[in-house]
């Protein structure tokens, strides 16, 4: 196969080359910080980690495996497709939107007896709007 | 806006993603520029432009 002929086959994909290794960047930096999230939560719960600065190490790694995956997806939107990123863009404002309205509204239905939300809840909130926005964009792009 | 991209394509006998491979695009931002969904970034339509060798307008039209 010659350079022009993998490039087409590529660009035939749903992304470019580019894209997709940015992609891989990201999901591998997502993977890290899952195991080490898990990682460092059983340790810290179990009380398995001596108390000093190595616990609050144990304690930070996820956050410097979270800003992995935000610069690995930083990178991914700043070299990526145009298209693809207006996508993208669709996507997080619909989840950073729904986040924002379901942290600042649920609250008050608490007060008045409604089950109490956690973080977590709210996660699952901006997640699932994300996605949402992601496949809408995909379809009136399609 | 309204795009002659297809037609240019079209005499030139290629694919939508060997136009996207000569873009450095995906196949999708190919044809959803021809389909009129997605407008290009300047840039990009500068790019069309300088490949087909034709001026910008003569390529993208306001409707």
């Amino acid at each position: 196969m010659t350079k022009t002929d993998e490039a087409i086959w590529t660009a035939g994909c749903a992304a470019s080359e580019r894209d997709r290794r940015n992609q891989y960047r990201f999901l591998w930096a997502t993977l890290v910080w899952a195991v080490v999230f898990v990682g460092a939560t059983f340790l810290t719960k179990r009380g398995m980690v001596p108390e000093g600065p190595l616990a609050w190490l144990v304690a930070a790694l996820p956050t410097l495996a979270a800003l992995l995956v935000i610069w690995t997806y930083a990178r991914f939107l700043r070299e990526g497709d145009e298209l693809q990123r207006v996508i993208q863009l669709r996507s997080l404002a619909l989840g950073f939107g729904a986040a924002w309205v379901a942290t600042c509204g649920y609250p008050l239905f608490e007060h008045l007896g409604a089950p109490p939300a956690d973080a977590g809840d709210y996660f699952l909130v901006m997640a699932v709007a994300f996605t949402v926005g992601n496949v809408l964009a995909r379809r009136q792009y399609r | 806006m309204k795009n002659r991209l297809k037609v240019l394509r079209a005499e030139r006998d290629w694919t939508q993603a060997r136009l996207a491979a000569e873009l450095e695009v995906s196949r999708q931002t190919v044809n959803a520029i021809e389909t009129g969904k997605y407008d290009p970034s300047l840039p990009l339509a500068f790019r069309i432009a300088r490949l087909f060798g034709q001026p910008i307008e003569e390529i993208f039209t306001t409707e």
